[in-house]
């Protein structure tokens, strides 16, 4: 094998690993691993460049089947691992992937973390809204109520709405996308890895054998149209069929459905996702308590702050123009010292 | 007259800077940690120190993330390393099994308050099966070589090595050298995520199951272990280290690690200027443990003492190397100041000594001398 990679003819195939894949047939995984090698090819990327760090848990087995670097951690510690690796090799490019349990459970605190530092890391979140792995347990994105193994009796935990929190955790690029449409995967994992700094991907994917259908009312296909609100920067949010319906903020700055013939376009919101204030990204995240409501999918935000790599770059450079290039000897000497008379 | 001291600069320093300035010499260019007493000041010295040299130190949000965080950076092959007190060590136990398993050279600092992490250190803290070498420096200017010496270990074995200091190794000031010492050369890296293509096929995916990827015949868990299994013997026999003293014609044999060795050494020296027959041994590796050494310096003695400060848990390798040739018995125990760190009563070369010389004068049922009451808690 050479030592250099040109990207010019990179392929799908490339980035195929000749592991057997082990999901279950039918998962929403294979359509999120597709969409992303086919993504691959065309960022310019050498293989040898990128990097997958994942966790624990269905998703987390995804850098198995990628023909490039992996590192596979272990339950919650992706973002972290990620963080070190970016910190060290700041020229990698460092993917994670993790469930919502990984990210949003046992990982939460990880992640929350890396957002608000701005970590140059491409983040995709799988939300299936239970554990997949361990055969169907709720997890911090199930519903109220949800009846698993582990909660007999329906659960009691409020679910986090992973926009809201991710938004509140000081993210600079939040965005939302689902496995049963391919291009508008590519297209927003695209977004998300021209991001500089920390980006967010939440992906709805299904889990046809714990929670299928969990989406099903908004992303199967007869649905889609009443059902997802696609953003798009600079323009009145609208959908329905033939863009009948639009959203629109209350007088308390909350985000609400309106019949556009009703109100006029005027009084449509117009998506701007640069916005430095997250608040309207923010009621935009909670116009769709579920995924049995119209919802919301696109980019959230994408705004412009200095990545963690990149500050810490400077702070060395900052060093070792006041200090001169740094030299064991001269750190040494650096404390008091003293001649012996 | 004025006398320079010619060669590289000699500086009174605190250890947890000494750790820092070592690290840094032995190529360490990475580092994680989070506050806790008294291993603070070795993440201020690193924070201090390691942008001088173009290397990067992050105060994380936690241990959890520290680990992690030093984890992703040793997966590109850097020279990077973590470290707490043993309470923050045992927050990073399943990350340090894993890393373990994964094969990458991490190198852990536990400025412990007392002794008695001796088990969480030596046992493998976490799930599985593993070991870490453990280098237990008696002062600071060992602590300059066994900082170094432990990146070497772990880029040589790609295992982690940890190094188990206490509150006086973190803040006691002793005047050392630091320079690089060169230990030999270490295997190339070719595991590492670093951008390159000469990996081996297996280095594509470092992961703690031993699961290859492309081109290459996948390893599988089981065997994956048996390799680890096989690496740890291997370690055994290749890196106890120990120093032993005046334990040819000894009486009564002690066993003491880490700082309070140092107490236990020079309490044996007097004694032995007095004519008393007492020898010591030293584990400067706590695992491997130098169980031969221990073996030959008990043969033929009345009594093998431990000097612990904790309740009492190298006691049990003693024990396991010794296996019945002689008794042994327990002179250390709980010491702590007023706020629960190991630098009590006990801590004093002179109680040290009456404590040896119980057990040499009585033998393994001698009572000790009791020790006062604590000076007040300071909270």
């Amino acid at each position: 094998m050479s030592d250099d990679t040109s990207t010019a003819t990179l392929s799908r195939k490339d980035f195929q690993s000749d592991q057997e894949i082990r999901w279950c047939p039918g998962c929403g995984d294979y359509s999120i691993l597709a969409a992303v090698q086919l993504l691959l090819p065309d960022l310019g990327v050498k293989p040898e460049n990128l990097v997958f760090v994942s966790g624990i848990g269905c998703a987390a087995r995804f850098p198995y089947y990628m023909n490039v670097y992996g590192l596979h951690g272990i339950h919650g510690r992706a973002p972290a691992i990620a963080t070190g690796v970016a910190l060290a090799r700041p020229d990698l490019d460092v993917w994670v992937i993790g469930g919502d349990g990984d990210m949003f459970s046992i990982g939460g605190n990880h992640l929350i973390h890396a957002l608000r530092r701005n970590v140059n890391l491409t983040i995709l979140m799988f939300n299936n809204q239970i554990y997949g792995l361990t055969k169907g347990q709720y997890s911090p994105t199930s519903e109220v109520g949800k009846v698993t193994k582990s909660s007999p009796f329906g659960s009691l935990d409020t679910p986090f709405n992973p926009i809201s929190v991710t938004l509140g955790a000081e993210a600079t690029f939040v965005a939302r996308t689902h496995d049963l449409d391919r291009k508008h995967m590519v297209e927003t994992f695209r977004r998300a890895h021209d991001h500089h700094g920390a980006a967010f991907v939440e992906v709805y994917q299904n889990c046809n054998v714990f929670n299928d259908g969990a989406f099903g009312a908004i992303t199967n296909k007869e649905h889609r149209a009443e059902m997802l609100i696609e953003l798009h920067d600079g323009e009145p949010i609208r959908f329905g069929a033939d863009a009948e319906l639009g959203v629109a903020l209350n007088r308390f700055g909350e985000c609400e459905i309106v019949t556009v013939a009703d109100v006029g376009v005027d009084r449509l919101l117009v998506h701007d996702e640069h916005r430095g204030d997250p608040t309207l990204a923010f009621a935009l995240s909670r116009l769709a308590d579920r995924p049995t409501m119209p919802t919301p999918i696109g980019v959230f935000r994408d705004v412009a702050r200095p990545t963690y790599e990149g500050e810490v770059q400077r702070q060395l450079v900052g060093a070792a123009d006041r200090q001169g290039p740094g030299d064991l000897e001269a750190l040494v000497g650096s404390g008091a010292t003293w001649t012996v008379d | 007259m004025t006398t320079t001291v010619a060669g590289p600069t000699r500086r009174l320093m605190e250890g947890s800077e000494a750790i820092a300035l070592a690290s840094i010499a032995a190529g360490c260019r990475f580092f994680a940690g989070y506050p806790m007493t008294p291993f603070t000041e070795v993440l201020e010295h690193f924070a201090r120190c390691l942008p001088e040299v173009g290397g990067t130190c992050i105060n994380a949000e936690s241990e959890l993330e520290a680990v992690g965080m030093t984890w992703g950076a040793l997966a590109t092959g850097a020279r990077a390393a973590t470290g707490s007190t043993g309470q923050g060590l045992s927050l990073m136990q399943e990350s340090f099994a894993e890393i373990s398993l994964a094969e990458l050279p991490l190198v852990i600092f536990n400025l412990a308050r007392n002794q008695g992490d001796y088990f969480q250190a030596t046992r493998g803290g976490g799930h599985g099966d593993y070991r870490h070498v453990v280098l237990a420096p008696l002062d600071i200017t060992e602590t300059v070589e066994l900082t170094q010496l432990a990146f070497h270990l772990a880029d040589q074995w790609r295992n982690p090595v940890l190094v188990y200091g206490d509150y006086l190794t973190a803040h006691v000031q002793e005047s050392v050298t630091i320079e690089p010492i060169n230990f030999g050369s270490v295997p190339a890296k070719d595991w590492a995520v670093d951008g390159s293509r000469t990996g081996t096929g297996d280095a594509r995916l470092l992961s703690p199951l031993g699961i290859a990827k492309v081109g290459t015949e996948p390893v599988g868990i089981e065997a994956h272990l048996r390799r680890m299994t096989a690496k740890q013997a291997e370690i055994q026999r290749r890196e106890t280290r120990v120093e032993t003293g005046f334990v040819d014609d000894a009486e009564t044999v002690v066993v003491a690690f880490g700082s309070p060795a140092r107490f236990v050494r020079a309490a044996v020296r007097e004694l032995r200027a007095t004519g008393e027959r007492i020898g010591y041994v030293r584990p400067i590796t706590l695992w491997p443990f130098p169980s031969d050494a221990v073996a030959a310096a008990a043969d033929g003695v009345r009594t093998v003492a431990t000097f612990e400060l904790c309740a009492g848990q190298m006691i049990d390798d003693v024990r396991l190397a010794v296996l019945g040739r002689a008794p042994v018995v327990g002179i250390g125990g709980i010491s702590t100041d007023g706020s629960g760190f190991g630098v009590g009563q006990l801590l004093d070369v002179e109680r040290v000594r009456e404590r040896i010389l119980a057990v040499h004068r009585g033998g393994p049922d001698a009572e000790l001398p009791a020790l006062p009451d604590n000076e007040r808690a300071l909270w």
